[in-house]
């Protein structure tokens, strides 16, 4: 087991190397000069030149690139070309509100999802199984931004439950840290909640049709012990996998719904960083969410034999 | 109008150009928050264009003069200024109780470092300094010359300019900073002092009222005039979804947003708690740009053509929508109700004939060459003015390329040379706020000044453009 961890943390560095390639080429590749946007539009050719120097951005590619990964081996992600604060500050300002909202979601999605696909596979057929498939096409077909729009219209502005916008820290105070991050952590929820609901009704509708649980019902064992300890355990395998694929979906949505409700996350850092050529704060962004997805691939893979001793590398 | 019980701008004369705004209601206004235009990316006004870098600055830094809002300078910072030898020396005295936000005295060597900065940087300022060989040097600790060579009526007015890269004054230690680096100081001398650690790039800026300012005695004009600080601190909470900006401002969260989204405003007019200001009366100015240095467009006849299939109107209501309170027509270079309005010139602009314009693109040897327009996406404002100007070119049948990007594209797309075989453009949009457009020298959009001037219009130098005017 112990081999097996260190084996998957150190297939982990090669991963993040291409990342970091593949980031940077981009980048580089990708229309957009920062110098010309620093520049404004009172800028000669030569002022945007000249800034190019400046920034280092007329060397070799693969100098940029050498240089880019001694910084990185470091922990240097370099300096924001526009706000010249380091990048590792400017995540450091901005992490807690993405952290928390993709917990949060996490934790909402699968603390619904899971039990509505089991009683929807338990109920298989029936209006309660119709329904929750029915939320999950809703799910899957609402973009996040209007599923947000719709729950800032009714739950801030129409009934004043919730604020509309913005973030409050968890330092100061936990209730008001929850409201501003419900409405949020449900409109990104949603797609994942019918993600893992429809993973989890099939995996739940093979499990429930294995000879096993027919015994267990024969034994008289009573019916949330047949789901949640005998069904879901074994139907677990397949569901820990889509949470963690989900997570890609997370990161993806983080950026749409921070932008809804102004939550000043990493997602809104992307964004603003992607809209003015940003390099260093992309390229730093981007490592990290790569680094993070990594990592809960990892723990997936990892709860795998948790799940089911059966399985081993 | 805004109600009496409404929260101020926080210091009037510094949101006078700044575009229209919504404010909601609220009591006893402490600390003042809102949403700004735009996130300030940029902290160092010489460095940047940005409107929103601009009203930063405003509440920040002082400047020597103001333009009321007939655009004449007044002084500021100066308290007066005899002109001598002809209009060649100029020298400003400073009033009385000037001071930085550290509490220290700003001396005429912290005016004269700035305006030598922004000479080297500002184009009207360029011009001034090669024309006229202007000359800085503080005489004293309260009096600053400025030299020229030659008699000219301009550089109080250069000086006091509101729009693109005004001449804000900082320290001479923070001046002295090469125009090419950015300044790492905030320190300025008016009513607001800038608080960097509650600064977030890109979500929120805070300023905190700067008890030790004094501020003019007359009443705020423009840019000139008391600058009146009446909220003790100001929050700007970049929102970058318009609509979540709006929906912050109904729920109460904000006290008042900059450029609501025109689609809201019928919603935000219906709020009883809403007040819709607008704050800019120089208007925002639209512009189809072309590139005169690349085929087709370099032919000039090809460019009358297709002004004659210009309607203002339609252009205007892909940006605005039908809500005639917030726009005008105008067929004129200059801002409507400015003195320098003129319709001379815009004749081709009234025409409106797709038929005569199809006529004349044929006399101008058009042949169905290809025409690239570039265009943000990421601007709602530009992306309206674009389409129309696609959906002219497509009835017109030139073989239109329609590339939609982000604005940092398209900024570096508009800086390319080379001609539509290698990736050069034909069209493009801009949108400018008003001050620019309120008169020729302190329009960057019309300097002639060769390969050099904004946005490949590099032709018209042959023919005396606007650069002249300010000989």
């Amino acid at each position: 087991m112990l081999a097996y961890v260190v084996r998957r943390i150190l297939a982990t560095i090669p991963v993040m190397l291409v990342v970091a390639f593949v980031v940077f080429s981009m980048l580089m590749l990708a229309p957009g000069d920062p110098a010309a946007v620093i520049a404004g539009d009172q800028a000669t050719p030569q002022d945007v030149e000249r800034i190019r120097q400046a920034l280092g951005l007329d060397r070799p590619f693969f100098v940029q690139f050498a240089d880019f990964l001694w910084r990185l081996l470091h922990l240097d992600l370099g300096t924001s070309i526009f706000t010249n604060l380091p990048v590792t500050h400017m995540i450091a300002q901005r992490i807690e509100p993405t952290l928390a909202l993709m917990v949060l979601t996490i934790v909402l999605a699968v603390s619904v999802a899971v039990p509505l696909g089991v009683v929807a596979a338990w109920k298989a057929g029936s209006w309660i199984d119709r329904g929750v498939m029915l939320f999950a096409v809703f799910g899957f077909s609402v973009p996040v931004f209007v599923v947000g729009y719709l729950l800032a219209y009714f739950f801030a502005l129409e009934w004043e439950l919730l604020p509309v916008q913005g973030y409050t820290p968890l330092s100061e105070g936990f209730l008001p840290f929850l409201e501003n991050l419900i409405l949020p952590a449900i409109a990104l929820g949603t797609v994942y909640i019918a993600l893992i609901a429809r993973i989890t009704r099939a995996s739940m509708l093979e499990v429930l049709a294995q000879d096993y649980i027919r015994t267990a019902k024969a034994k008289g064992l009573g019916t949330l012990p047949i789901l949640f300890l005998h069904g879901l355990k074994n139907a677990a395998v397949p569901i820990s996998t889509v949470v963690g694929i989900g997570i890609a979906l997370l990161i993806g949505g983080a950026v749409v719904t921070e932008s809804v409700f102004a939550i000043p996350g990493l997602g809104r850092l992307t964004v603003d960083a992607i809209l003015r050529r940003d390099y260093p704060v992309i390229q730093g962004v981007v490592l990290l969410f790569s680094f993070v997805y990594v990592l809960i691939n990892l723990l997936i893979d990892l709860l795998y034999t948790l799940f089911d001793p059966r399985i081993r590398y | 109008m805004r109600r009496p019980d409404l929260p101020d701008a926080a210091v009037d004369g510094a949101a006078r150009f700044t575009a229209s705004g919504v404010f909601g209601q609220a009591s006893a206004v402490r600390v003042l928050r809102g949403v700004p235009q735009a996130n300030l990316t940029r902290l160092d006004p010489i460095r940047a264009t940005a409107t929103i870098t601009r009203t930063h600055a405003y509440l920040v830094y002082d400047t020597l003069l103001g333009l009321h809002s007939l655009f004449h300078p007044l002084p500021q910072m100066a308290q007066g200024w005899p002109i001598e030898d002809d209009g060649k020396v100029n020298t400003f005295t400073l009033r009385d109780g000037l001071r930085f936000h550290n509490g220290e005295k700003v001396t005429a060597r912290d005016v004269g470092a700035p305006i030598q900065r922004w000479l080297a940087r500002n184009g009207f300022g360029q011009e001034v300094a090669k024309r006229h060989a202007a000359h800085v040097v503080a005489v004293d600790d309260r009096h600053l010359r400025l030299t020229l060579q030659k008699p000219f009526a301009l550089p109080m007015k250069a000086n006091g300019k509101a729009n693109a890269l005004p001449c804000f004054v900082m320290p001479d230690s923070v001046a002295g900073t090469d125009t090419r680096t950015q300044i790492t100081s905030e320190l300025g001398s008016r009513p607001y002092r800038f608080v960097r650690e509650g600064w977030s790039a890109g979500l929120r800026l805070v300023c905190a009222r700067f008890d030790g300012y004094v501020p003019r005695r007359e009443p705020t004009d423009g840019t000139a005039g008391a600058k009146l600080a009446k909220a003790g601190r100001m929050e700007r909470h970049i929102i970058p979804d318009r609509a979540t900006a709006g929906a912050a401002l109904q729920s109460g969260q904000v006290e008042f947003s900059e450029i609501p989204l025109h689609d809201l405003l019928p919603v935000l007019r219906r709020n009883c708690n809403i007040e819709l200001v607008v704050r800019d009366r120089t208007d925002s100015v639209g512009m189809l740009r072309f590139n005169h240095l690349v085929a087709s467009f370099d032919n000039r006849a090809l460019r009358r053509a297709l002004m004659l299939t210009v309607d203002e109107e339609n252009f205007l209501l892909a940006v605005v929508g039908d809500d005639r309170g917030m726009y005008a027509t105008s067929h004129s270079f200059r801002s409507r109700s400015r003195p320098m309005q003129t319709k001379e010139g815009s004749e081709p602009l009234r025409v409106k004939s797709l038929d005569r314009a199809r006529a004349a693109l044929r006399e101008a040897g058009y042949a169905g060459q290809r025409v690239v327009q570039i265009t943000a996406s990421d601007f709602p404002g530009l992306a309206g003015l674009s389409q129309v100007t696609a959906d002219l070119l497509h009835r017109l049948d030139p073989t239109l390329e329609f590339v939609a990007t982000d604005w940092g594209t398209v900024v570096q797309q508009r800086a390319w040379r080379e001609p539509i075989e290698l990736g050069g453009w034909n069209i493009f949009h801009k949108i400018w706020s008003g001050p620019a457009w309120v008169e020729p020298n302190s329009t960057p959009a019309m300097r002639a000044n060769g390969t050099e001037a904004l946005v490949r219009r590099a032709d018209e130098q042959a023919h005396g453009g606007p650069a002249r005017a300010m000989v």
